[in-house]
């Protein structure tokens, strides 16, 4: 009995080792398992896809008819025969709310993440790290309601104040007498929810700052304020400047917090924080949403799609920016 | 011959004598914490200028005075600008802290006295805004939370994990395309969730204001958080068994189902509980698409249902002081809710490092 060449080819032949990565699967099971998967992983396209279409074609007419002074025009009314939706002031407020949130949030924020990274004890820093989770865990409903039942008082207490002394400033003026609802409470009411979100990617790109570099410096005779100045935060940079546009996208689309501690004017107000008048996209919506009329509810959707575009924008840009400091850093 | 000289030279430890601390400088700092605050302690006892006042106008400007001058004296101009770092860093410290205390203090002070056992499970039929607080309550708006918390989780953990396998295991062409969506799609905001189904769902009458509606709006919110984390996890999950598993012949798909994601179970549960905690207090998608009720609904097709946000928002907006009670209660049985999920978090991954 001889073994020829061909039985033993046959008997030793192995499965074919299957790569993961590009090659086709081979399978039914496999084809109908990437399959599955494939259509899954592309839900957050036609999720995105389906907000992009259902918000433009619902909203265009309305959009067509206002042209430019949609997004320009300050005139809103639902009142049948002399209908306008010009939503330039909730747009402006928008911004100015969260450009407000940012310069309260900004400074507060770097300085937690470099105390939690240079600065602080061991045990202080994990105590911070953990008052941070919570704080970002906190609902917006509940920090809404706080805001208006117990930090609304205190901090028309404090713009008084700002007026009083620093009047003369024309963003402190106020010729109202009304502190509470306005732009000032709305901004620290922002500046409460995104500082957990700048601390969070500060103090993780500080922390990866190299140990190596900051002992050179310290060596020199540096003091560590010299050595966080020129090299921890020339090294962050780029991670800090991301994290703000993160939390400056989380603030431009808050809704609740802010709808109960802010008046809504159609109106602009340029640059007066202390004033009661104040606008925001997310919170128009929701406070014209439930006696609304048919046209009214499209503009309102017109308004949505260029919340959505903004806040989009704003995301992409800051997740570039993460993304290209983190592996500038890698490289 | 370098790798050994790398070696080596990592083992030893420099020595940092900056670190260390000597007398002076434990004087220095002694001295710039005890006198603004005995100061701040006199001029409080003594004049009648409000406490916040004194501490911002007074006990800042003056602590940053003494920390400087100390600093000064114990390490040169140089030390100034650690002083002014030190200050900085104690103070946002501080704000933070009184924030957050002051956030659930008021929420566990004021709720407190709302919550009670009918409280948690009577619902709100004809219960006006003037009603004593014994009568009524939010246990409807407590099981329509967790209803659409459910269809949100049935919608968006699957396709979340699903996109995480996507982008770890099988890393086809897509992979960065598909990362590069999550991450676009977590930024956006509550409000537009809610205007999508709205506009996609309710406006074309495939269902009315219903649970279903506010479960796929939770969903949009939920998926990009469970994806990411998933994400994390899944790339934990060592080659080695991957390998193994493709070794001993098994197809792609079972790999995925039967090593890999038993592997990640904790840390896909840890994505899941994240998933919860994203959308569990957001209001606004929830009042463009499940509306609030007054009674208990469990159908989540048809008819309004209640929440525990929406109910907050019903509450406050009428502005009598029973009805602001029972805001306040709602609020912290919803802090009870998400401070469970946060604990369960860190129970999982404590749980999961003592394996290690």
């Amino acid at each position: 009995m001889t073994v020829t060449s061909s039985t033993l080819e046959t008997k030793s032949s192995y499965p074919e080792p299957r790569y993961f990565g590009r090659e086709k699967s081979r399978t039914t099971s496999d084809k109908i398992f990437s399959g599955t998967v494939i259509v899954s992983a592309l839900s957050s396209l036609f999720v995105l896809t389906g907000i992009l279409v259902y918000l433009s074609t619902n909203s265009l007419p309305i959009i067509i008819d206002q042209g430019i002074s949609f997004i320009t025009g300050s005139n809103w009314s639902n009142i049948e025969g002399e209908e306008s939706f010009q939503i330039f002031p909730m747009l402006y407020g928008t911004l100015f709310n969260a450009i407000i949130a940012l310069v309260i949030a900004v400074p507060i924020s770097v300085f937690l993440a470099l105390f939690i990274v240079f600065l602080a004890p061991k045990v202080i820093s994990r105590v911070l790290v953990i008052v941070i989770d919570v704080l970002a865990a906190i609902p917006s409903g509940i920090i809404g309601l706080w805001g208006f039942l117990v930090f609304t008082p205190v901090a028309a207490n404090w713009g008084e104040l700002l007026n009083k002394y620093l009047g003369f400033i024309p963003v402190f003026a106020n010729d109202q007498g009304q502190y509470a609802r306005s732009p000032f409470i709305a901004g620290w009411i922002l500046a409460i929810m995104i500082i957990p979100i700048i601390t969070v990617v500060s103090r993780e790109v500080l922390a990866q700052t190299p140990q190596e570099l900051i002992d050179a410096s310290r060596g020199l005779g540096g003091s560590l304020s010299g050595a966080i100045r020129m090299v921890a935060l020339p090294y962050a940079r780029g991670g800090i400047i991301g994290g703000v546009m993160l939390g400056l996208g989380r603030a431009l689309g808050e809704t609740i917090a802010v709808f109960f501690v802010l008046n809504l004017i159609f109106d602009v107000n340029f640059y007066q924080i202390l004033i009661p008048e104040g606008g925001n996209i997310a919170s128009m919506i929701v406070a014209k949403f439930g006696e609304a009329t048919p046209n009214e509810i499209n503009a309102l959707l017109g308004a949505g799609l260029v919340l959505f575009v903004m806040t989009l924008i704003v995301n992409l840009i800051a997740n570039a920016i993460v993304k290209r400091s983190t592996r500038e850093r890698l490289s | 011959m370098s790798t050994t000289l790398e070696r080596e030279t990592s083992q030893i430890q420099p020595e940092r004598p900056w670190a260390k601390q000597n007398k002076s400088t434990l004087v220095a700092n002694l001295i710039a914490v005890i006198i603004p605050t005995t100061l701040l302690a006199i001029l409080f006892f003594v004049t009648e200028i409000p406490g916040p006042v004194l501490v911002v106008a007074f006990f800042f400007p003056v602590q940053l005075l003494t920390a400087g001058v100390t600093t000064f004296f114990d390490r040169g101009k140089r030390g100034i600008g650690d002083a002014v770092l030190s200050v900085a860093c104690v103070t946002s410290f501080g704000l933070v802290l009184a924030l957050l205390g002051s956030v659930v203090f008021s929420v566990i002070a004021r709720g407190l006295n709302t919550l009670s056992f009918s409280f948690v499970s009577q619902n709100n039929i004809y219960i006006s805004p003037t009603t004593e607080i014994s009568y009524g309550g939010v246990g409807h708006a407590i099981l329509g939370t967790f209803l659409v918390v459910f269809i949100a989780l049935i919608i968006a953990v699957p396709l979340g994990i699903a996109s995480a396998i996507y982008i770890t295991d099988i890393r086809g062409r897509a992979a960065g395309f598909v990362r590069f969506m999550v991450q676009a799609m977590s930024g956006v905001p509550s409000i537009v969730a809610g205007l999508f189904i709205f506009a996609a769902v309710i406006l074309t009458d495939v269902v009315g204001f219903s649970a279903i509606a506010g479960g796929l709006a939770y969903a949009i919110l939920m998926l990009p958080t469970v994806a990411r984390t998933a994400e994390e996890v899944l790339k934990l999950v060592p080659k080695d068994v991957r390998d193994a598993a493709v070794a001993l012949g098994s197809s792609r798909a079972r790999v995925t189902l039967l090593i890999v994601i038993p592997t990640a179970k904790t840390g896909l549960i840890t994505a899941v509980v994240l998933g919860i905690a994203r959308v569990v207090g957001e209001t606004a998608p929830l009042l463009l698409t499940t509306s609030n009720a007054n009674n208990t609904n469990l159908n989540p097709f048809t008819n309004p249902v209640a929440t525990i946000p929406v109910y907050i928002f019903q509450f406050l907006g009428t502005g009598y002081e029973t009805s602001i009670n029972r805001a306040w209660g709602a609020a912290l049985v919803l802090l009870l809710i998400v401070s469970i999920l946060f604990a369960l978090t860190r129970l999982i991954s404590r749980k999961k490092r003592e394996k290690q």
